[in-house]
This record gives structure tokens, sequence and C-alpha cells, in this order.
């Protein structure tokens, strides 16, 4: 393992010092592993959200105007405990009340919904909570607890942000939220594997020529071991996947994040993006807006996923609503 | 030797707190398999910390000893291991109340109580919780639960019926090898969690193999 590090035990702690101090506006309290906006405003509907670190900028860097009031952070790859987010609750308590956004893992869902019930019941603090559930790597079945929460979740931040700076009810901001989660998708694939500070080795072996289709963002197995592909190979296959889930058609406006998982450099975004752009102009589907850049990612995972979030005119006026967060300006 | 004292639950818990501890590593890899891998690191962290503020935990009585754990395991495991290694041990701490001495009987019915806690709390997510072949924990903690039961039941001695339990733990974690996970993370990756067993049922078995073992040589 080559990482600039101190020891395994303190990682996540130095590591929100260090964004603390790069952002004054925000605090980190320690003991509860919370960043949150110094000032609270307490007529707006709060937004937490969170899970295990790993994946910055978020949930951190998305704390700011017109995104999230606290981000909750556990550690590499674990969700924060129940109690993390009951504090978390209570420390940014506001008039209108406080939406949880969840990425849709067992622990992550537990921990936020035990802390939910918690604070409904022991502080009166109106609670509500949505599950972002974009990775279509993952079957949905009644079996299971279903998709899981990856890149898409950025778009539910900036939608619920939007709608809570302009002032509306828990319950709007909820609905537009579950608005957002309804119409994304995302899937991704990874070119290596990553490396939890505390293990010190990469989570799984993969060759020079391999790559995992539909992986995650923490480092684990996604739909297939493959022989590697081409920007524009992968680019048709993600997107035709992702039409088809979302039922997408020609004339249809949306939002595009390539998200790199963190190890993938800029110019190979670019160009994947370029690849992407591409396959959906041909499908004659229209890209409002487009991001490009490691908002979602796994730890030093080399790889990128593609999130298509589909647009009506709700979406896209609290899309272009003001953002100012460190890892999102708009 | 067929009662259990406040004492031997202190006991019990500190065995399993040193195992699980000593098998941080081993159970990441496991979860390494099909899993995100954080799964040693997240029980440990808990019980690490149970240790830490052990002479703080109330001891006098199983039900308040067994709280006391349980909150600390809430607060201190990451990820999913909190809340669901936490509500095992408050499960069986309600179970149990303020007896300061059980039987066979009584460890069977904790067992129980912890296994029906960690239902409810999937079910309180998910709508439904894990049950035996869901490949999560749950495959490991019914068989041991009901072997105690069944030997309770048949009147046999507390140490054998432990070891007899502690194997339908190992028993049913070994199962969870030929199956693929319909709930926890390993759920995600569906079929390709055959051929591994599940983390938590595997180290339930670990565990109630090391507490028998140490038990039987009280």
């Amino acid at each position: 393992m080559k990482k600039i590090i101190n020891k395994p035990e303190t990682f996540v702690i130095e590591m929100c010092q260090g964004l603390a101090k790069a952002h004054p506006e925000l605090e980190f309290i320690e003991k509860h592993k919370i960043v949150k906006k110094k000032e609270i405003n307490k007529d707006k509907v709060t937004l937490i959200s969170g899970g295990g670190s790993g994946h910055e900028p978020a949930h951190a860097g998305f704390v700011g105007k017109g995104m999230l009031d606290v981000a909750v952070c556990g550690d590499v790859f674990a969700s924060p405990t129940t109690i993390q987010v009951y504090n978390a609750i209570c420390k940014s308590a506001s008039k209108k009340g406080t939406l949880l956004i969840i990425k849709n893992y067992s622990g992550d869902c537990m921990n936020f919904d035990g802390a939910a019930e918690m604070a409904k019941e022991d502080d009166d603090i109106n609670v509500e909570q949505v599950y972002v559930n974009d990775d279509i790597a993952v079957k949905d079945s009644l079996y299971t607890v279903g998709r899981r929460g990856v890149a898409g979740t950025v778009f539910v931040h900036k939608i619920a942000g939007a709608a809570a700076e302009k002032g509306k009810s828990l319950k709007e901001a909820k609905e537009v939220a579950n608005k957002a989660i309804a119409n994304v998708r995302s899937l991704g694939f990874a070119l290596t594997s990553c490396t939890v500070p505390a293990k010190g080795t990469p989570t799984f072996d993969i060759g020079d020529d391999e790559m995992e289709f539909g992986v995650g963002i923490h480092g684990e197995p996604g739909i297939a071991r493959e022989k590697i592909q081409s920007s524009d190979e992968l680019a048709k296959r993600i997107v035709n996947a992702i039409i088809t889930d979302l039922k997408l058609k020609q004339g249809d406006e949306i939002a595009l994040l390539i998200n790199g998982f963190g190890a993938t450099p800029l110019q190979e975004l670019y160009l994947f993006n370029n690849s992407v752009s591409n396959v959906l102009e041909e499908k004659k589907i229209n890209i409002y807006k487009t991001l490009v850049g490691n908002y979602m990612t796994a730890i030093d995972m080399a790889g990128a996923s593609v999130s298509i979030l589909k647009l009506d005119a709700e979406l896209k006026e609290m899309l272009d609503y003001e953002v100012n967060t460190p890892a999102l300006k708009l | 030797m067929n009662k259990l004292t406040t004492q031997d639950f202190i006991f019990m818990v500190d065995t399993m707190a040193n195992i699980i501890i000593e098998n941080e590593v081993p159970f990441c890899e496991l979860d390494s398999a099909a899993g995100d891998g954080d799964f040693g690191m997240s029980v440990a962290k808990g019980f690490k910390q149970l240790k830490k503020d052990w002479n703080d935990v109330d001891k006098d009585d199983i039900g308040s000893f067994l709280k006391g754990c349980g909150m600390i395991i809430l607060e201190y495991c990451g990820g999913a291991s909190g809340p669901i290694w936490g509500s095992a041990f408050r499960g069986a701490a309600k179970c149990i109340g303020d007896a300061k001495e059980t039987n066979l009987q009584g460890l069977a019915d904790i067992m129980q109580a912890a296994a029906e806690a960690v239902y409810k709390t999937g079910e309180k997510s998910f709508g439904k919780g894990a049950v035996v072949g869901d490949k999560t924990l749950i495959d490991a903690l019914v068989p041991c639960a009901d072997s105690l039961t069944a030997s309770a039941k048949a009147g046999e001695e507390l140490i054998p019926a432990m070891k007899k339990a502690a194997q339908a733990a190992v028993d049913g974690a070994e199962k969870t090898k030929y199956i693929s996970a319909k709930m926890g993370r390993a759920a995600n990756v569906g079929d390709r969690s055959i051929n591994y067993p599940d983390a938590g049922a595997y180290a339930l078995g670990v565990i109630f193999t090391g507490i028998s073992d140490a038990m039987s040589k009280k």
C-alpha cells in the first residue's frame, strides 16, 4: 500500500479535518464524525446524507449552499452508526424538518432508519427518508433489498438541495427527491481494484487486459469479469442499457454525469464523455447538462460510471439553481 | 455445571470479544469475496470499544450487562453490524431481564430472542427480515438457537448442548457456501456469492465454537 497516510485508524478523521480547514464555512465535529455547515438555516428543510467514507468528494464535499447541510462520515466503506446519524439530525434540526438521503445499502438503511426513529420519538423532530437505487447492474427483485445507490446520488443531492433552498416544505422536497430517484440510472466499470487503508491490499485481483463490468463503488464485484473494451464500445453498451431501463426515447432531455472512480485521469473521462455523448446524439437524446469528474469515487479505483437523469421542467429548474459546495459549483 | 450466572455471561462475552478482535483480518477477507470487505473491521471496532469501556458496563444482572454491551455495539460497530449485533444483544437482554442466573432453557430463550431481534431490525428497514437461506448470519444463529431449544427440551447437559449448538452454527455457515445471497450486501452480486460462505454466519460459527470450548475448560 502506498498512500499519503499517518495511520489507518485516524484516516477518516484527519481527512475531514483537512476538508474543514480548506473550507472554513464548514465545521467537522470529530466526536460524531459529521461535516456540517457552520450556520444552519432554521427556515429551510435540512438535508442530511452520508455513508461509508472512500467516495470523496461524496458526501462531505457536497455540503454547502444548494446541496447538503450535513454529511455523516462512516469508516471507509462502512455505514456511519445509528448514533452518529442521530446526532447529525439533532444538531441540524430546522423548523421545516429534515430529509435523509440514503444510498440503498442494508447498513445505511438500518442505521439511518434507526436514527430517524430515535429523533422522531425522543426529540419530536420531523424526519423523512428517501433511498437512492440508481445502479442498474444490480438485479432488482422481490427477494433482495433492491438496487444499490451509486453516482446518481449526486443528482439527488443537487435536486433536493435546490428544492430546500427554494423554501419547499419537507413533503415537497421529499417528492422532488423521489422524482429524481425515479428518473436516474447509472452503470459503471472498473479497470483496477481499490485499496482500503485498514486492509492495505487491493480488494480484488484483476489482470492487465481485464475489466470488471457493472462494478459498484466499494470495489465489490460487478456483473462480470471481461476482456477490456474500447471507450466507444463501453459507451454504446452502457448508454443502451440505461436507455432501455429508463425507457428513454428520441427527443428526451437528460443530465449526464461521467463519474470517475478516483484513479482515472480527467483526460480519459473527457474522452469517455466524447464517446457517451456521441451515442446519445445518435439516439437523438438531448443533453441539457453534463458533469465530468470525480464525484462518487471508490478510493483509488480506475474506471468510470455513467449516470443519466431524465429531465422535466421541474427537474431542470432545480438543476439550474445556484449551488456552491467544495465539490460542485454551478 | 448446569447453571449460568452473570459471571458466566461476562466470561462468554469477553471470550467473544477476544475472538472477534483476533479474527478481524480473516473476517474482512471473507467479506471481500462477495461483499465490501469491511465486516471484520466493523465488528471488531465495536468489541474493541466494549473492552475499553469494560469497567463501566453495568454487571449487576445478566440483562443489564447484555443491554450495556448492546448499546456500545450499536454505537461503535460500523456498517450494518451495529444495528444487527446491537439488536441481538438488546433482544437477549430484554428476554432475560434482571435475572442473575439461568439454565440451558434460559440460554436457548436468549438466543431465540436474539435471532428474533435481528429479524425485526431487518423487517423495519426492508419490510421483511432475513430468514434461513438468505445467506446472512441468521443461517448460523437460528440453527444454533434451535439446537439449544431442542437440547433443553431433551434435558441434555449444558456444556454438551453448547458444543452441539456451536456445531449447528458451523454447519449452517457451511451451507451458505452453496447458495446465492438474497439479503445483505452480498445480495448485490447474486450468484457470484456462490462458493463463498456468508462472513457473518461463518464468524458466528467461529465465535460459538470458541465460547463452548472456553466454557468446557472452565
